[in-house]
């Protein structure tokens, strides 16, 4: 048995990392929580990186921005956020990280890794996670949060360094893959953020990615986070079969129902902070700012 | 032999894809159609509900649902399905090697149309059984079923595509040819990158993945076919990204000249709580029950403005399913959700005709 994993759930601690990856399965609040993330160190005067890693569409629009590029665009007075183009990044990292002199054919030698980043495992996932890795090493922000892909293909990201190391017998890839898989177990530099809603699947898909954690020691998780909690009803059940029928009291029992759901799909977890469901309409940018603010009260 | 009916019901993830197809399976099922309602990864308690419930040897073998009339349910193994496709598509000997080759797992694995299409194969098969009348799909989760339909172009241009003939040749060359000509500079040139061994075990990999192609562009093209002429029944919940995704399938699906049939807006509200207020009383639970109304009340509102602004945004039928508080656990209770929905069944009339 694996000693359980250790937590920062203190989200001081937490903004103190390099990196911070957050996944979960999709919908529950990946993007949003994200920027939310962002918007706090932000607020304690980092400069702060969100990096969009397979699907931009979320951070944009809780940036209120209609499309991210490769290269870091400023929002919110300061925030930074850039989204990963596959090409671009193979690009980058075969001149930069592989330090190709200028004289090298890259075309053929990037239609070469383009193959291999089609075929062998880890390759893709290593020029893709690389870029936010890459870009803590370049020290041009306090803190790369990344948004990163969701649950079910996480694992197969967070391993590919450790699987390229292995892979491939020489040389500069390998080096590399090996400097960017120590990185991600050192909880001084990396952690990985869970999201989940208070809903049977994603609850338990949250469970089955611990579980794996705690087999294969990766990264340190920094935190479970519930989002859209809703919250308590101060009304006994009995009392809904008394109430005379009318919308307020099928919204109670509406209620009381979900958070029958609620209670059974967290208990399943260890949950460290808990963030607000918002009733009402808001804008993909008041949500993230509102669940910034939230963070407090949930500590 | 007649061609059975097939229902294909997509949308993004967690908006109730798999609870709807079995709904409406069961419900089809009652009308004495022989139904099959096909899923891939269902929740514990639906799959216990259809009798399903992951068990050795159960996987891709369409099994009686108790008590529901005609109706059997399969649950989609999709690495059996690859193994399959394999089998069926190349000589022993290469199947063999390609079984045992780690590329072919990681492609496997990651390659997200693979799955899509091992289980748009499985489709195919059930279809060309004649065991059923209507056939109910519940996709693949990957990029909320966009790649089911999209899987057989793509599974064709990967092992006949741009990358594999820029390393084979237009045709397939001999093992020896390969390596004199086209991959020489690339290889030298990798070589103080990767170790060349690495690269020629690779194009080792491509070269027998080629030989899948003619089999597999066949078979791609009739799975084509297949889904073209399914209907198509996209799922959304009030929840943003599930309705921009739900819009995604009406953009993207006119590429492969197929076109969403309905929409199926699930966990509705009530409009009746719009305006609703709680009772007036001063006591503590009056003014629990208030504070729940108003927050509700806003719900609902949001609700009822995502409802119309689908409606007037996509021009198709739309049945709304009302949200319940105690999610159906058995073939009753997703036929009762399935005929309380506003709509829906004379969309599935229409659809199953």
């Amino acid at each position: 048995m694996a000693a359980p994993l250790p937590v920062l759930a203190s989200l001081s601690v937490m903004l103190e990392q390099r990196l911070i990856i957050v996944s979960g399965k999709g919908g529950v609040g990946k993007s949003a929580l994200s920027v939310a993330l962002a918007l706090r160190a932000q607020r304690t005067g980092k400069r702060v990186l969100i990096c969009a890693m397979t699907d931009q569409v979320g951070v944009a629009l809780h940036l209120g921005a209609d499309r991210l590029g490769y290269e870091p665009a400023t929002f919110h007075g300061g925030i930074q956020a850039m989204a990963i183009d596959r090409a671009e990044a193979l690009d980058e990292y075969i001149k930069i990280q592989l330090r190709m002199p200028a004289a090298a054919p890259t075309r053929a030698l990037s239609r070469a890794m383009q193959v291999l980043a089609d075929t062998a495992p880890g390759i893709r996932e290593v020029i893709t996670i690389g870029k936010p890795i890459f870009d803590v090493w370049q020290g041009h922000h306090d803190l790369v949060v990344v948004d990163a892909p969701p649950l079910g293909q996480l694992m197969s990201y967070l391993r590919a360094p450790a699987v390229v190391a292995d892979l491939v017998p020489t040389g500069a890839v390998r080096d590399q893959a090996r400097r960017m898989a120590t990185m991600l177990v050192d909880p001084a530099q990396s952690l990985l953020v869970l999201i989940t809603t208070p809903e049977e699947l994603p609850a338990l898909e949250t469970a089955e990615t611990l579980d794996e954690l705690e087999s294969d020691r990766l990264v340190t998780l920094g935190a479970v986070i519930a989002n859209r909690v809703l919250p308590a009803l101060d009304l006994p059940p009995e009392r809904l079969g008394t109430l005379p029928d009318r919308p307020a009291s099928e919204a109670a029992a509406h209620h009381l129902g979900l958070l029958e759901l609620q209670e059974s799909a967290l208990s399943i977890l260890p949950i460290d902070i808990r963030l607000p469901y918002l009733f009402g309409i808001h804008t993909p940018t008041e949500v993230s700012a509102q669940l910034a603010d939230a963070w407090d009260d949930a500590l | 032999m007649n061609r059975p009916a097939i229902l294909i019901v997509t949308g993004a993830g967690g908006v109730g894809k798999t609870t709807l197809s079995a709904g409406i399976a069961a419900v089809i099922a009652r009308r004495a159609a022989r139904t099959l309602v096909i899923t891939v990864d269902p929740a514990r308690r639906l799959a216990d509900a259809l009798g399903i419930a992951m068990l050795d040897g159960t996987t891709n073998r369409p099994t009686p649902v108790p008590g529901a009339g005609p109706l059997d349910a399969v649950m989609l193994d999709v690495t059996a399905s690859w193994e399959a496709i394999t089998r069926r598509h190349a000589k022993p000997e290469v199947a063999d090697r390609l079984a045992d080759n780690p590329y072919f797992r990681a492609v496997a694995d990651r390659f997200p149309a693979a799955q899509a299409y091992a289980a748009g194969e499985q489709v195919a098969e059930f279809a060309q059984s004649g065991n059923w009348d209507v056939l109910v799909v519940d996709t693949p989760p990957a990029e909320g079923g966009i790649d089911f339909f999209m899987a057989p172009r793509r599974m064709r241009d990967l092992v006949g595509g741009r990358l594999l003939r820029w390393l084979t040749g237009a045709r397939l060359p001999g093992r020896r040819i390969f390596y004199r000509t086209a991959a020489r500079p690339m290889l030298r040139l990798a070589d103080t990158l990767l170790g060349s061994a690495l690269l020629e075990e690779i194009a080792d990999f491509l070269l027998d993945l080629r030989a899948l192609y003619d089999g597999l562009a066949a078979r791609a093209a009739a799975i084509d076919r297949l889904l073209v002429q399914a209907k198509v029944l996209v799922a959304t919940t009030d929840s943003p990204g599930a309705m921009r995704e739900a819009s995604r399938f009406f953009s993207s699906l006119p590429e492969i000249n197929a076109s969403p049939d309905a929409l199926i807006f699930n966990r509705s509200l009530p409009d009746t709580w719009i305006t609703a207020r709680g009772p007036k009383g001063a006591g503590v639970e009056d003014a629990a029950l208030r504070e729940n109304m108003e927050r509700w009340s806003l719900e609902a509102r949001r609700n009822r403005d995502a409802r119309l602004e689908m409606a007037a945004r996509l021009a198709v039928p739309m049945a709304t399913v009302p949200w319940l508080r105690h999610p159906p656990i058995d073939i009753a209770g997703l036929a009762d959700l399935i005929d309380r929905a506003a709509g829906l069944t004379a969309i599935l009339e229409t659809v199953t005709a």
